[in-house]
């Protein structure tokens, strides 16, 4: 997995992030939880420490209870005078071996949890006496003159409560910090456990919930793949992908299956070509193979060549029908935009297809109201003639067609209505599509069966709809609407 | 042999007929589906080819609704190429496919070979004695010397020694040998015969009073 791929995947983004956020978050509690343990340590040294000060100088100061009096306090030699507390300057101090008698235990052991004393008198910057524990280089602690607090401080791995007495003489008591040190350390790896711990689980989750939430995703893609590949009929489950997903997902279906509608009409139409630019394929070489089996009468050769042209004739009728729809549909039939009355194009049909109708005996009705509208006057003929044609292909001897135009609400209409046997209702929504016919099979040569689609393509390239009415037994009527 | 063409394309229909008739079959036509299954159901035809798409009933519907009483061998013919569409045809109880446009050629070979299976022949070659009858080359031989024969006496002959062994009525023989619009002279069939026995042996064709002829 390289950058990029991190650096684009939703999953690793999240990811990325919310282990920043963890890991920012994580550490400030656990630096600030580790100060706290930290003071909180030091505080209740400290306070030992202070105790301990006031204890160490009270020694010297307090005289003694008198059951206590023994080889410590005032001394037999009166050494502390009447007048005060403390001893008084000439008197010696309480030696060391004493002090710790007199708090036993308490300045004697030698290792990290011993504590130690140090004293300074007045007039003597050397140390006047120290427990035996003390360790090296202990400087006298400097207070402002007459300050009496007692204070703190740290001193390399010690720390130290100090004193000064209101005669200027200085008392120390100290311990090694390393006791609190491994604590803390220890501590310290406890929070560092516990982050990683509170990290991958939090990670662990967000993991979790990304994958679930991505799994339509991945749903939909490999979906989308798998119609890429060719299975059209594939979809989406979207009881799998609720949420904001579902919508899309559903979306996305409604896609696919237009899509493979479309493919599917593709198909058809594919199909459909194929079947009727191979039957009269057929019928060439069959026609060829049987006349040039044997010796012919020459009637009998022009026959054959007569209908070998008809074939020919009916297949250019059909590929110079799908040429169109093929540029129709690329879109690159260019419609000129004229000003035309559909009046004066449906009166030029209708000179046109009177012949044919004449031979079946159809009356043709004309009513046309001038319906100016804007367009290709020769495509539109194209379109009027093919329905024309096929009112009169599809009617009753001695039926009627009738043809008007008019204008309503902002649109110039044509209708041609004939009265043949009409369409079933079964069949209505399909006859504009390439190649569809009522009864399913080739109705004669004349018949492409793409007249239809290709009058609708041309329709729709104007902006306009063509549309069909149909009564089984009464007849069909077919109207284009195009915007004035 | 009297073989159904059933096609809706007129131009087809006509020229498919003819060449057909031109190789020495009877043929009835039918040009759509209505027709093409009420003859095909009224006559015992050699073999029948059948186009898919036709008006009133299609290919398929003809096929299933024929099954139901005839084993008549059917060519189906179809501007349809796609594999499913012959798995629906030879399913359907087709027993040939073919595909337009199509080789004449090919389709006669292909109606013999409906015709021979249909009769449990193996091959186009059927030697009865001395006389050898080639079905593909529509050809006769006696000894090693080629009889001549018309078209309709090689048909009766085709017919008569594809049913070796069998007694075959005249009803048989007129329905098979004499298309739809023939008029049927009791004479003639009587006068192919006689001719038959002239070329290839007056013992060849045994007459059963009453029953019909057989060739042993």
């Amino acid at each position: 997995m390289n950058w990029t791929v991190i650096t684009r995947s939703i999953r690793w983004r999240l990811l990325l992030w919310i282990a920043f956020l963890l890991v920012f978050i994580l550490a400030g509690l656990g630096v600030a939880a580790y100060e706290i343990h930290w003071s909180h340590h030091l505080e209740l040294l400290d306070g030992q420490l202070r105790r301990q000060v006031v204890d160490v100088s009270s020694l010297f100061y307090m005289p003694p209870p008198p059951e206590v009096s023994g080889n410590f306090g005032p001394s037999p030699d009166g050494s502390f005078s009447g007048r005060g507390p403390g001893p008084s300057r000439n008197k010696p101090f309480p030696r060391a071996k004493e002090i710790a008698a007199k708090l036993p235990g308490l300045f004697q052991r030698g290792d990290v949890a011993g504590f130690y004393f140090v004293l300074w008198t007045r007039e003597n910057t050397d140390v006047f006496e120290q427990s035996t524990n003390t360790p090296a280089d202990v400087g006298r602690p400097l207070t402002a003159e007459g300050d009496t607090g007692t204070y703190v401080r740290t001193r390399g791995t010690f720390r130290e409560a100090f004193h000064t007495t209101e005669r200027g003489d200085s008392v120390l008591v100290g311990r090694s910090l390393v006791l609190e040190i491994t604590e803390a350390r220890h501590f310290a790896g406890w929070l560092f456990l516990g982050s990683l711990a509170a990290l991958v689980f939090g990670l662990g989750g967000a993991w979790v919930i990304i994958t679930r939430a991505l799994q339509p995703v991945k749903t939909i893609s490999s979906t989308a793949g798998r119609i890429a590949a060719g299975k059209l009929s594939e979809r989406i489950n979207v009881a799998e992908t609720d949420g904001e997903l579902g919508q899309l997902a559903a979306i996305l279906n409604s896609t696919f299956a237009r899509l493979e509608a479309a493919f599917a009409q593709q198909k058809q139409f594919t199909a459909d070509a194929a079947h009727e630019l191979r039957t009269p394929i057929a019928v060439l070489i069959s026609e060829v193979q049987t006349t040039l089996a044997h010796e012919r009468a020459s009637a009998e050769y022009r026959e054959s060549m007569s209908a070998c042209l008809d074939t020919a004739q009916q297949m250019r009728r059909l590929t110079e029908s799908l040429l169109e729809l093929a540029r129709l549909d690329a879109g690159q039939e260019i419609m000129r935009r004229d000003r035309l009355d559909l009046a004066v194009i449906a009166r030029d049909c209708v000179k046109l297809i009177r012949p044919l109708a004449a031979a079946r005996r159809l009356a043709i009705h004309g009513d046309f109201a001038p319906a100016e509208t804007v367009g290709d006057a020769d495509r539109l003929k194209q379109v009027v003639t093919n329905l024309l044609a096929n009112a009169v292909r599809y009617n009753q001897d001695d039926g009627e067609i009738r043809i008007a135009t008019h204008v309503e609400e902002g649109f110039a209409i044509l209708t041609v209505a004939d009265t043949g046997q009409g369409i079933s209702a079964e069949d209505l929504p399909r006859v504009f599509e390439r190649f569809y016919r009522g009864d399913k099979s080739r109705s004669g040569s004349g018949n492409s069966g793409l007249g239809l689609a290709i009058g609708k393509a041309i329709v729709a390239a104007h902006g306009g709809t063509i549309t069909v009415a149909s009564q089984l037994g009464r007849g069909t009527t077919f109207s284009i609407r195009l915007a004035i | 042999m009297r073989i159904l063409i059933v096609e809706d394309e007129p131009d087809l229909l006509r020229s498919l007929a003819q060449a057909v008739r031109e190789e020495g079959y009877a043929v009835d036509t039918a040009n759509d589906g209505e027709d093409g299954l009420f003859k095909a159901k009224g006559y015992d035809y050699d073999a029948i080819v059948l186009d898919v798409m036709l008006p009133k009933l299609d290919g398929w519907e003809i096929l299933k609704r024929l099954r139901k009483t005839k084993k008549t061998p059917v060519l189906m013919l179809t501007a349809r190429d796609q594999s499913r569409d012959r798995v629906k045809g030879l399913d359907t109880g087709a027993d040939d496919y073919m595909v337009k446009p199509f080789d004449l050629p090919e389709l006669f070979a292909r109606v013999r070979a409906l015709i021979r299976r249909s009769v449990n022949k193996a091959t186009n070659l059927i030697e009865i004695g001395e006389v050898a009858v080639d079905t593909a080359a529509r050809n006769v031989t006696r000894g090693k010397s080629p009889v001549e024969l018309t078209a309709r006496e090689y048909a009766l002959l085709e017919f008569l020694a594809l049913h070796r062994g069998e007694v075959v009525t005249r009803t048989q023989l007129y329905e098979h040998l004499f298309d739809e619009n023939e008029s049927s002279l009791s004479n003639l069939l009587d006068v192919h015969v006689s001719n038959l026995r002239k070329k290839l042996g007056a013992e060849f064709v045994t007459t059963r009073r009453g029953h019909g002829y057989c060739v042993e």
